[in-house]
């Protein structure tokens, strides 16, 4: 490295002005509003009421009420059921979906596009294509009910059926998701490997179990852990498609705190239960973050 | 990150194989297709009973779009998820070549930064827009947009252009440094042209983001900047749920997405997933 010292010092110029600009707008346009955010959420911050954004009299008040808060106890609740079924679903189809197209064929090849549709398209789309599903005069599922005599109760209002409704069809949105990590996993594993047990007579439940599965587990649970985070962001789906309701049998913890904050303009409470849920979000993340550089250490 | 180099085992698809392939993508696809036949059959079709599935398409309700408000949130969408991009692609591009090249510590602190952007539920962005924006006017505005787009579009371009600068050789920008170059100049006029393929492609996943947004466009515009997937929701209102235009908009907000989509699906993966495994 000697003799470099001055391309180095030149180098490190241009480093800090080709990073400078991002770094200043990631503070200014992320940094200062999780600032903010944790600003308000100490005050009664309330919209109609403007000196309240300045009153820190009383900082813990919003935290303190949180425990107390029936409806934020249950959108808690509600949240950890369809994260928990929808990212199961997820996993389990898209591995399925997986295993069944990890082939080699050009025309399999060409079709695998084609199963990431409901993944790319906008997810107010979704939101729409379930509505329609889900609107008895329209749908084409409560005709076919019809034909086959099945009555249908209307399930977006239904209080025991409004949340299948939405897992179900946030796991149609996010299915391709999965199934495309899945795919990626097994076409990492080695073929001698399942040649080997062919040879050994094998069949293929044994070569799933003992070689296919133990192969992809890592994968399977870091995008189920992908999916975990993300499914705080079913936002779209619960607001077109049951508003919360019926009571508040859907009413997940952002959609309770989009209603707070823009419904019911209690910002400052509405902020805290958003850092709650921040909070949440982040200790997953993190879980995921530690997998994955346990993983790269393994490997 | 389809089509790896240890395929399977060689084996063609068997017929039974190809023959449960297409009836799953059938499944699959027909919430998505029953959108899209809709939006070519008129309001009385659309309420038959039951729905035919044989029927003369129509363009009434792409044509009743165009007589609305609609064009107009359709260019906002465009010009938002545009400047939005470009403004990321500017400031973000120098950076990841900069992270790349350099093992500073700064480097943790910004995949740091990249993962709770990333990963954070989209109200936690809102309600400190909205009451900013409220107070020095950039509610309802295309700027407005663009910057709240940009917060996740930057971290985004800096995640996904890394890989692709560590694929540039050192040998060819060492050449060039010890001949005089400065940096800058090996950094625009060989490095770059590169990995344009690339920055194509983040460019595209930035638009799609963009592009795909509905939460932050329905809190932070109301008419002047409204955005087409808002749009299409404002057609479902209380004088009843006007389905063809729903269909029509609905089609029309998804078509960019599904020929752009096509077009990076090798790098969707690590779009989604950006910043999370590799922090």
């Amino acid at each position: 490295m000697s003799g470099k010292g001055l391309v180095d010092a030149e180098r490190r110029r241009f480093n800090a002005i080709a990073l400078a600009p991002s770094l200043i707008v990631l503070f200014a346009i992320a940094g200062l509003p999780a600032i903010y955010l944790v600003v308000t959420s100490l005050t009664p911050f309330q919209l109609v009421n403007p000196g309240s954004s300045t009153d820190f009299s009383s900082p813990l008040r919003n935290y303190r009420l949180l425990p107390g808060d029936p409806r934020f106890v249950n959108s808690l609740w509600v949240q950890a059921k369809l994260s928990f079924w929808g990212v199961l679903f997820q996993v389990l189809l898209g591995m399925l979906l997986a295993l069944l197209l990890h082939t080699q064929s050009r025309v399999v090849e060409f079709a695998r596009t084609f199963f990431l549709i409901p993944m790319v398209l906008p997810p107010i789309v979704v939101a729409i294509i379930w509505k329609l599903i889900y609107t008895p005069d329209i749908s084409p599922l409560y005709y076919v009910a019809g034909l086959l005599n099945i009555a249908m109760p209307s399930l977006t209002s239904s209080v025991d059926f409004a949340l299948t409704a939405i897992i179900i069809a946030d796991t149609w949105e996010w299915m391709p998701f999965t199934f495309l990590m899945v795919l990626a996993a097994l076409q990492t594993i080695p073929d001698e490997f399942s040649e080997a047990a062919l040879v050994d007579g094998a069949n293929r439940f044994q070569i799933f179990f003992y070689i296919t599965l133990p192969f992809i587990t890592p994968i399977l649970v870091i995008s189920g852990m992908f999916r975990l985070i993300d499914s705080v962001k079913a936002f779209p789906l619960v607001f077109l498609l049951t508003g919360g309701g019926p009571g508040s049998v859907t009413e997940v913890t952002n959609y309770y705190a989009y209603l707070l904050a823009f419904d019911f303009n209690e910002i400052g409470y509405s902020s805290a239960v958003t850092i709650v849920l921040l909070l949440l979000v982040v200790a997953v993340s993190f879980g995921v973050v530690w997998m994955g550089r346990r993983r790269e250490a393994l490997e | 990150m389809t089509g790896g180099t240890g395929g399977p085992i060689r084996r063609s698809a068997s017929v039974r194989r190809l023959a449960a392939i297409g009836v799953t993508l059938i499944v699959l696809l027909s919430p998505f297709l029953w959108l899209l036949q809709m939006s070519f059959k008129s309001n009385d079709l659309i309420l038959q009973f039951p729905p035919p599935l044989i029927f003369t398409p129509t363009l009434e309700n792409y044509a009743s779009l165009w007589q609305g408000a609609f064009p107009a949130s359709f260019v906002n969408s465009l010009m938002s998820a545009s400047f939005s991009t470009a403004l990321a692609l500017v400031l973000g591009v120098p950076a990841a070549y900069a992270l790349s090249r350099w093992a500073g510590r700064g480097k943790h602190a910004l995949s740091f930064a990249i993962l709770v952007t990333r990963m954070a539920p989209p109200i936690a962005f809102t309600i400190p827009f909205f009451l900013f924006y409220r107070w020095i006017g950039l509610l309802d505005t295309v700027t407005g947009l663009v910057l709240v787009y940009t917060s996740f579009n930057l971290p985004l371009v800096i995640w996904m252009m890394q890989p692709f600068f560590e694929t540039v050789p050192r040998s060819l920008e060492e050449a060039a440094l010890v001949d005089g170059a400065p940096t800058r100049v090996v950094f625009l006029e060989i490095v770059l042209p590169m990995v344009a393929p690339g920055i194509a492609a983040t460019a595209i996943l930035c638009f799609l983001y963009a592009w795909n947004d509905f939460f932050f466009a329905l809190i932070l515009t109301r008419t002047n900047a409204r955005t087409a997937p808002v749009a299409v929701v404002n057609f479902m209102n209380y004088e009843g749920w006007e389905w063809g235009k729903i269909a029509a908009g609905g089609s029309l907000v998804m078509a960019p997405v599904l020929v752009f989509s096509l077009a990076v699906r090798r790098y969707l993966v690590s779009g989604l997933t950006a910043g999370a495994v590799k922090g």
